[in-house]
């Protein structure tokens, strides 16, 4: 039961990771909470649906999923954000509110309100023993490709010159600029892969519920919100940790609390963030970031 | 020795061909205007100083020259081209490069990782490897810090590392901004010696800096800005005995 | 100047009197329904399917020449954007352009507050599919829920429960919403009465996919229950059985109306043995499949839902009511509606006369079976086994 819990949080958490990572990597770079980032999840959602209808295999639907939310992430940034540059966060932050309301009625009126049933294939939803308890299939495949996502994109960061120009960046863009290093190419890249970790978490957020909505995002991107800010705004690593905290806290108090209180969890989850925050209100692993004029 | 960037041909009758031109330039905080127009010229293999107190715009004039501010009035040209109103990403690959005040190494990167950043947008892998080994011959210092976090090392380093990543572009002219600030006597020694050693390569320099006396000894030229205007431009031997730099500057009376 | 803005006032007042003229032709004996309805935001999913069910109607009605074959209906709809005060003003601003008949959201909060606006006015109000039978009560005579409500929902499904045989039931509820809390609340009444008996009692949190907790809690239940009750629905409900199946609990799960879907059916063997309720079953020769036929014909596409059809009924209802009103006044139409006994509609008859504004009507209850809803049985309950509003 124990083994159960464990994985159930990792997977949980890993999900909100991938989900805050998204975030965190946007914020480091141009200083935006992008609460848009839900609605790329329902992009990814849809494509993958309209995709499966048109008879394209699963793994090509998914491929084609994530890279088309990585494109709906970087237009966004094109048509929405990049006019805003050099605006004050507030402005930012109103902008990206006002991009995903947007995005929510177009999902809802020019697609359908009713949610559109997307079963997963078979295989992934059983489940397999490990000794006498049996670990779920779904959890499994979301921890394991959490996990090469989350390798994946360290490797991108540490290794690739692009990547490590949004460390920089995310340090001190000016600077980066400075250095001939053209802005608009870190901030494309900044939300390209937000836009590949949001389709990712997408569609582990959509094996779960089998079906996807037009306000399917709308829960997510609070998690993975809380999730940065427990980390560290703007801290990657910080956002991870935050995300897998998060699934911990959630499960372990699913299954410590009593059925009577458990409906009230949310308030449980959030006066630990504020606990948190009160012993460390730069989150978990602050961000180093410099900020200058 | 480290291989510079030429600017092409050398002006007629001796004289340098002028690199760096810059007119009228004003720049603009808010409602408060900074800088009220003013005129620089750097020529090639030309060392200029810019000298003058506290806020009286040395910074922001070379933060608007690079692109990082803009600048509401006046005119920049730079290799005969002219770049007002341009990136700064855009200059820096036009062959311009400021290493700014403060330093402002990438902490949190390694000192390869910074190194490597400065060549990015200049050079493919290869030829940024052949730099960067000419570099740590320049500084080898930081030969045996390349996998250390550049925020880790002491402020010369960090001086050197800030230099060192601009020269990573091959720049024709370089800024620099306050290089000896806050450093220790014998690193404020280095960091001069490293400027004569980059003028003697050929480089051209456009030098901000507090330590006026030092400043003048190593330029051809310097301007006083005071209030965000020139007040002053000449040889530097000429500032050197002139009364104003004398006695704001150099504490003669 | 002045004498061209006196001119061009001249002409406007010319025209306006001509397109007053124009409206005379209605005038008296058109009837203004309003419609607040959310077509964007969280409830827009059951609005949007009740809309359009409801336009079909009204435009088949106008067609016939209005409500009771002479009151041509004029509809004017307004977004709430599923926010509550915003339903408020909307109901308000209809009111004030003469709306005679209201219909409101499909949920009980947003039709309250345009209840409390109409209910001053004099203005009959029907709630699309807002399910819970609080509702009445809580505004007053001119309101009227349409669908069948949360306690006659359970009522039959408790019933046909213990008819097949099943004794033990296990509660899944969510206080999250009056639907996900009461109706379970419901069923466990009912079926204690029956004779049964509730082993135990979970809860979750909407829009939490994560099951886990609760299908572990059920999987080590000393007393293994018969059957799981829950009034969980999208996407909740589609993670919860899938987990619950991938524990190896073979248990099968009671819901309600909301699991009428196509992602519910999607679910395919997942879904094996679901039984849920609906407004009515679609048996080949049905007038409910002739519906579904001619809803298709008209918009493209068949019902996504049973909330089409009750949009369409609403109107049927309306027709009725003021076929046989003494006067087009709010009250009088308020009183015939209040009046109606086995209206024959498309899903059964529906029944007002005394049952204080709740329709009695039949439940349809359907079995999933390889990703194919199968009608079981229509239940009407009688009234004595539809426990109180709580």
């Amino acid at each position: 039961m124990l083994l159960q819990h464990v994985v159930n949080a990792i997977s949980l958490g890993g999900i909100y990771a991938l989900l805050a990572l998204g975030l965190a990597i946007v914020f480091s770079i141009v200083g935006l909470i992008n609460f848009a980032h839900g609605e790329l999840m329902t992009i990814a959602g849809y494509t993958t649906l309209g995709a499966l209808l048109f008879g394209v295999p699963f793994p090509a639907a998914v491929l084609l999923a994530i890279a088309t939310t990585a494109v709906a992430a970087m237009a966004m940034e094109r048509i929405a954000f990049r006019p805003m540059r050099g605006a004050s966060v507030t402005s930012l932050l109103l902008t990206s509110f006002a991009v995903s309301a947007l995005l929510k009625v177009i999902f809802q009126n020019g697609l359908s309100a009713r949610p559109q049933p997307l079963a997963m294939p078979q295989w992934m939803t059983g489940s397999y023993q490990v000794g006498n308890v049996a670990i779920g299939v779904g959890p499994t495949i979301s921890i394991v490709i959490s996990v090469v996502a989350l390798v994946g994109l360290e490797l991108f960061l540490r290794r690739t010159v692009t990547g490590t120009a949004m460390r920089a960046a995310a340090e001190d863009f000016p600077v980066v600029r400075l250095m001939g290093i053209a802005a608009g190419r870190v901030i494309a890249t900044a939300f390209a892969l937000s836009g590949v970790l949001a389709g990712i978490a997408a569609l582990l957020w959509v094996a779960q519920r089998a079906s996807v909505d037009p306000l399917m995002g709308a829960v997510p991107v609070v998690k993975a919100f809380i999730a940065t800010v427990v980390g560290g705004l703007g801290s990657l690593p910080g956002a991870v940790v935050g995300g897998l905290l998060l699934g911990a806290i959630e499960i372990g108090l699913d299954a410590v609390l009593p059925p009577s209180v458990v409906p009230y969890r949310d308030a449980f989850v959030l006066s630990g963030v504020i606990l948190i925050l009160l012993f460390r209100p730069q989150g978990v692993i602050p961000a180093a970031t410099v900020r200058r004029g | 020795m480290f291989a510079v960037g030429h600017a092409g041909c050398v002006g007629n009758s001796g004289s340098a061909l002028i690199m760096l031109h810059a007119e009228g330039i004003k720049v603009r905080y808010g409602e408060i205007e900074a800088i009220h127009g003013v005129d620089l010229n750097v020529g090639e293999r030309e060392v200029v100083a810019l000298i003058g107190a506290n806020g009286a715009g040395k910074s922001t004039t070379l933060n608007a020259l690079c692109g990082l501010l803009p600048t509401v009035a006046g005119k920049i040209s730079f290799l005969g081209t002219d770049v007002t109103g341009w990136a700064p990403d855009k200059i820096s690959r036009n062959g311009m490069a400021l290493t700014p005040e403060g330093r402002r190494v990438f902490g949190q990167l390694t000192v390869a990782e910074n190194l490597m950043l400065g060549g990015a947008a200049h050079a493919g892998r290869a030829e940024r490897v052949r730099r960067q080994e000419e570099l740590l011959e320049l500084f080898p210092v930081l030969r045996s810090r390349m996998t250390q976090k550049a925020g880790n090392m002491s402020g010369g380093e960090q001086q050197m590392l800030a230099i060192g990543r601009s020269l990573m572009s091959r720049p024709k002219l370089l800024l620099l901004d306050e290089p000896s600030l806050g450093l220790a006597p014998q690193m404020v020694d280095k960091v001069f010696d490293l400027i004569v050693a980059l003028r003697k390569a050929g480089l051209s320099i456009l030098l901000v800096e507090q330590n006026v006396g030092l400043a003048l000894e190593i330029a051809d030229r310097a301007s006083v800005l005071r209030g965000g205007s020139i007040a002053l431009s000449g040889s530097a031997e000429e500032l050197a005995s002139s009364d104003l730099v004398r006695q704001a500057y150099l504490g003669v009376h | 100047m002045g004498k061209s803005v006196r001119r061009m006032s001249v002409v406007a007042g010319a025209i306006a009197l001509a397109l007053g003229g124009c409206g005379s032709k209605h005038d008296d004996s058109t009837i203004v329904i309003g419609v607040v309805t959310a077509q964007t935001g969280v409830l827009a999913s059951y609005d949007q399917p009740s809309l359009a069910g409801f336009r079909m109607s009204i435009d088949e009605i106008n067609a016939r020449g209005g409500l009771g074959g002479k009151h041509p209906v004029k509809l004017l709809v307004r977004d709430t954007r599923s926010d509550t005060a915003t339903t408020a003003a909307a109901a308000q601003e209809l009111v004030d352009e003469g709306a005679k008949i209201m219909i409101t959201p499909c949920d009980a909060d947003p039709s309250i507050v345009a209840g409390q606006v109409t209910q001053p006015a004099g203005v009959p109000t029907l709630t699309f599919c807002g399910s819970s039978p609080i509702l009445p009560g809580a505004v007053g005579d001119m309101m009227f829920t349409t669908y069948p409500t949360d306690n006659l929902q359970a009522a039959a499904l408790a019933k046909h429960a213990y008819e097949t045989g099943l004794r033990k039931v296990y509660l899944l509820v969510s206080p999250d919403t009056t639907y996900t809390s009461g109706l379970p609340e419901y069923f466990g009444k009912v079926f204690t009465n029956l004779g049964g008996t509730v082993v135990g009692k979970g809860s979750f949190s909407m829009n939490q996919p994560d099951f886990s907790v609760a299908v572990t809690t059920i999987r080590n239940l000393k007393e293994q229950p018969d059957l799981i009750m829950t009034a969980a629905y999208e996407p909740d409900f589609p993670a919860f059985v899938r987990q619950l199946r991938a524990a190896g609990v073979t248990t099968p799960v009671f819901g309600a109306d909301a699991l009428g879907t196509p992602t519910i059916a999607g679910l395919g063997e997942l879904a094996n043995g679901v039984v849920f309720t609906s407004a009515g079953c679609a048996t080949p020769g049905s007038k409910l499949e002739a519906f579904n036929q001619q809803f298709n014909k008209v918009t493209g596409h068949l019902p996504s839902s049973a909330y089409e059809v009750n949009g369409y009924e609403i109107g049927l209802l309306l027709d009725a009511a003021v076929k046989s009103a003494t006067s087009m006044s709010g009250p009088a139409i308020r009183d015939a509606l209040d009046n109606l006994e086995n209206f024959e509609a498309v899903t059964g008859t529906i029944t007002y006369r005394g049952t204080q504004r709740i329709p009695v009507r039949s439940v349809a209850l359907l079995r999933y079976e390889g990703g194919k809803a199968q009608c079981l049985q229509s239940v009407t309950p009688a009234a004595s086994e539809i426990p109180a509003p709580l």
